[in-house]
């Protein structure tokens, strides 16, 4: 209740409400509550995007929507349902992604206001930069767990989505995966590559045959290996795991063989590997009987809570085999299927080819339903923490709407009360970093990469769109005008195999990029470096920045632990680590990140201003996922 | 309606359905909260959300109690009352769409009035959430459950601002600790960390103990100046509802204000209280009842609930309020 009744807001407020044009991006967990509060509180004009549709295990907290809704558009339940609750409110629904070319600047100039209610950080960053580009304040939202957080972002006024690093991704190196797996994420890594290699899109770098290029075994590469030599870069040369296995038409008995047999006396004979770690055991079909043990016993266990016997395993890998052979056949030729925790057999599938590895190698074994919470990246979100941070998202943008910008706050849900008794713990905005490569007057950033082996392409599809979050990036050489990439389609398609020496470009050469509908523009100095880890490195300040952020947590680590016992989301990992699951399609599925401990400003109690010290409190939360 | 199932087992239904929360607080805590049999007092605003959380959770049944008719600001607090339902019972109102939410929960609802609640009624429950009430009703409903052993939660959101209150008697709960394990041989040391469960124990008070306070005492004279201003909001309210048997009414909002800061002068100079503590400016945001604010009280109220049932987590003891000027959620506890 707010406008509709006289007597609740004064007249200035009502009127600032009812003319409010608010953008709701996500209609997942954080936005059904959303929807609900803003038109509840009397908010007539909103318009809400999503590109999913609704599941069955959205139903505990999304609750806009039911049982009849499921494989229906989320936005459009959402519209229908919040129109219940206030019948004068106008909602327009877009069944559509946010990144999509059609919501440009002027899309987004046309709201007063813009709300998040978003689970990855790629749409993050791009509203981020949208709500820069067209000067529109954004609420920023997100949920994880009994955790949530909320903050406000003003161009000019407060520090952007980007102003701070966010914790990159957790990898694991290859030869950890392919030769040395030793806890059970290694081996749900490995089946998902596996997973890839056989139906899904190949890809170079997830490679699941014995690594003869380890580190450890240098010097003695393929010495003592059985079969096939191995290419320049140390992989086994076996045609490619799809053809191979598609030549002895995905036969699960062939396939084990060589997977847990052949793959793993290969790994045997590179020794070094084992001298101080327990070797694996290769695997043959029938080493082990039948047996019913997975069935009787744990009733009172949810079935993918059951642990499964490695004959079981055996069982379920032929079969899911036999199910993902038949849908990739259905497919067109040169097809693929892409992975989904959702899907029976993909899911089946992981889970055999990791417990069969798990069991192999000597480490632990995961129930089918611990194996779909690593494998999905699954980050369970709750309704009562989703409606908390919907509620703080509406009041920051009523503090918004009275022009009371200076009291709007980053607000924390923790899941214990802090040292001064806070469970919802407001903090300061922060001021916009002046060195950000996303909101600063000129944003400039350095890029470390080997211009004599780095692609056209590569630099485009990893470097601009992944690493520095464009869209669609148009990049001309500074001083030469020689353009590079352009966003038309087909115009420079002719550089894409290119290596970047071939464009002249060298240490210190410096790229002017342009996103367009970002409206974005980033001078990009490349670094040139033969020894990068990873393929490219975003440098300069940004690197600066995080890396004092490091010292200062570790100063802190030192300095005693006095208000350590305050778990809660972090500022600095904002949002990128609160994730409300999978309510958007992750369009970066392995959106993956450990967060580490981080410090965090608090506000200094009103009746303590003679202590205006900020005071730092670190996190305990962290967040595993693949 | 297809209801939870009697015996311990979840179904896989169920298993898809909780499989989110599930995976956040474990099969135990899920099995034990649709164990539970919630009475949800005072179907407004706050009352929707909290009743709202705890059907999409899964408890085993929760009934609404409300003798109030529909009003207007109802159909713009409790969203589950249809808009054409006004003069109906707001309990009976809202049955429809709380069912639809979860067809797994048994809802019902009743229209009654707090007083006619009598012993063998509660005897029902294990938890009782009043929404709304006096302090009177608030401390005797409270009273009535303990010798039931009923958790008990009371709440109310005015305005902008809003409380909740809780009494868990003697609770027993389980909490995860992380603890640092060493594992492997003395000369090669890893360390990882471990999750245990630890057993722990809290005993909680009465309302009737908790909400009257003696500020002149060494012990709160010394708290005051870290409490929250929001207490005496609720001090104020609650005399006003004494003296007026009402709550501030937005359409009588002028003279209203002023009674308020009537009530509060000589409120807080009753209690030694200095008048700076509270701020005058609080009457211009207690009218009505503000659906985000609703919100926040009720996820947080809800969550409690949660807890408190399933046996995990360490309960908030005793009092949260939430300030909307800063956003601050404070946890306090007094009476102790």
């Amino acid at each position: 209740m707010a406008i509709h009744i006289n007597g609740v807001f004064n007249n200035n407020l009502i009127n600032s409400i009812k003319s409010c044009k608010v953008l709701v991006v996500g209609a997942g967990g954080i936005g059904c509550e959303l929807l609900k509060n803003l038109v509840l509180t009397g908010f007539e004009d909103i318009e809400v995007i999503d590109l999913d549709t609704i599941d069955v295990s959205n139903l505990n907290r999304q609750f806009l929507f039911q049982k009849q809704h499921v494989g229906k558009s989320k936005s459009q339940v959402a519209r229908e349902s919040a129109l219940r609750f206030n019948p004068k409110s106008n909602i327009v629904s877009y069944h559509d992604s946010i990144i999509s070319p059609e919501y440009g600047v002027s899309f987004y100039k046309r709201f007063t206001l813009v709300m998040n209610a978003l689970d990855n950080r790629t749409a993050r960053n791009h509203v981020n930069r949208m709500c820069l580009a067209a000067n529109i304040p954004l609420i920023e939202s997100g949920s994880s767990g009994y955790l949530g957080q909320v903050t406000v972002i003003q161009k000019g006024l407060t520090e952007c989505y980007e102003c701070q690093p966010k914790p990159v991704q957790k990898t694991f190196p290859g030869c950890t995966i392919r030769n040395t797996p030793s806890e059970p994420i290694h081996c749900i890594v490995w089946s998902k590559h596996l997973f890839n290699q056989l139906f899904g899109e190949t890809d170079d770098d997830e490679d699941v045959s014995p690594d003869a290029a380890d580190p450890e075994q240098v010097g003695e590469a393929g010495k003592n290996a059985l079969a096939s030599e191995s290419n320049d870069k140390g992989n086994v040369n076996r045609v490619s795991t799809r053809m191979w296995a598609s030549s002895r038409n995905y036969d699960p008995k062939k396939i084990f063989h060589k997977l847990f047999h052949d793959d793993i006396q290969y790994l045997l004979s590179m020794d070094k590997l084992w001298q101080k770690r327990r070797p694996p055991i290769p695997l043959k079909w029938d080493d082990f009987i039948e047996d019913e043990s997975c069935t009787s016993s744990k009733d009172d266990l949810i079935k993918d809570q059951r642990p499964w016997s490695l004959a079981h395993c055996r069982e379920v890998f032929s079969k899911s085999i036999d199910d993902l052979k038949k849908k990739l056949n259905a497919l067109k030729e040169g097809d693929h299927l892409v992975w989904d925790k959702d899907d029976d057999s993909s899911m089946d599938f992981v889970t055999a080819c990791s417990n069969i590895r798990a069991y192999i190698f000597g480490i632990q074994q995961k129930t089918r339903f611990d194996v779909k919470s690593m494998a999905g990246n699954i980050i369970p979100a709750i309704a009562t923490t989703n409606a908390i941070v919907a509620g703080l998202i509406v009041l920051q943008g009523i503090k918004i709407l009275q022009e009371k910008m200076n009291e709007c706050k980053t607000i924390y849900l923790n899941r214990k009360p802090n040292p001064r008794k806070r469970l919802l713990v407001p903090c300061v905005l922060d001021k916009p970093n002046p060195k950000c490569y996303v909101c600063s007057e000129k944003p400039e950033v350095a890029v470390q990469l080997n211009v004599e082996e780095m692609t056209v392409k590569t630099l485009e599809e990893k470097v601009l769109k992944g690493g520095l979050n464009m869209v669609a990036p148009d990049a001309v050489v500074d001083g030469t005008g020689t353009i590079l990439i352009s966003s038309e389609p087909g115009e420079t398609d002719a550089n894409n195999d290119k290596i970047l020496k071939d464009f002249n470009i060298i240490d210190g050469t410096r790229l002017s990029c342009d996103d367009f509908l970002q409206n974005y523009n980033l001078l990009v100095t490349i670094l040139h470096s033969k020894e990068v880890e990873g393929e490219f490195k975003i440098v300069g300040d940004h690197e600066k920045l995080k890396k004092e952020q490091e010292e200062a947590f570790n100063k802190k680590e030192q300095n005693g632990k006095a208000e350590t016992a305050v778990p809660g989301g972090s500022k600095d990992g904002f949002a990128s680590i609160v994730d409300d699951d999978d309510d958007l399609v992750c369009l970066d599925d392995s959106d993956v990140r450990i967060e580490e401990a981080k410090k965090r400003k608090s506000e200094p109690e009103p009746s303590e201003v003679s202590k205006t010290k900020k005071i730092k409190l670190d996190s305990e939360h962290e967040i595993i996922s693949i | 309606m297809v209801l939870h199932g009697n015996n311990s087992t979840i179904s896989e239904d169920e298993a898809a359905l909780y499989d989110r929360q599930i995976r956040l607080w474990g099969l135990d805590a899920q099995k034990r909260l649709r164990a539970s049999n919630v009475l949800v007092i005072g179907a407004c605003g706050l009352g929707a959300e909290v009743i709202k959380n705890l059907v999409l959770a899964g408890v085993n049944s929760l009934k609404i109690v409300d003798h109030r008719s529909v009003t207007e600001a109802d159909s713009y607090s409790n969203f589950f009352v249809p808009h054409d339902s006004e003069e109906k019972n707001v309990a009976l109102a809202s049955l429809e769409r709380v069912q639809n939410l979860n067809p797994m929960v048994n809802v019902t609802a009743e229209a009654l009035e707090i007083s006619q609640i009598c012993d063998n009624y509660l005897s029902q429950f294990s938890v009782v959430c009043v929404c709304g009430g006096s302090k009177e009703e608030i401390s005797n409903l409270n009273n009535k459950c303990r010798e039931f052993g009923i958790l008990f939660f009371a709440g109310e959101v005015y305005g902008m601002h809003g409380y909740f209150f809780e009494d868990l008697i003697d609770h027993s709960y389980v909490e995860e600790v992380k603890a640092k394990v060493e594992t492997g041989k003395s000369d090669e040391k890893e360390s990882s960390e471990e999750t245990k469960m630890v057993k722990r124990q809290e005993s909680f008070i009465p309302f009737s103990t908790a909400i009257d306070i003696d500020w002149t005492s060494q012990k709160y004279g010394t708290r005051l100046k870290r409490t929250t201003p929001s207490l005496f909001i609720l001090n104020v309210l609650h005399e006003f509802s004494f003296l007026h048997k009402r709550r501030p009414d937005p359409s009588r909002r002028e003279e209203d204000e002023i009674e308020l800061l009537t009530i509060k002068n000589s409120l807080l100079d009753k209690l030694s209280v200095p008048q700076g503590k509270l701020s005058n400016d609080f009457v211009k945001s207690i009218f009505g009842q503000v659906s985000p604010i609703c919100a926040v009280v009720g996820g947080v109220l809800g969550q409690e609930i949660i807890k408190a049932v399933s046996g995990k987590d360490a309960p908030l003891n005793n009092f949260f309020f939430f300030s909307p000027d800063d956003g601050a959620g404070v946890v306090e506890n007094f009476g102790y």
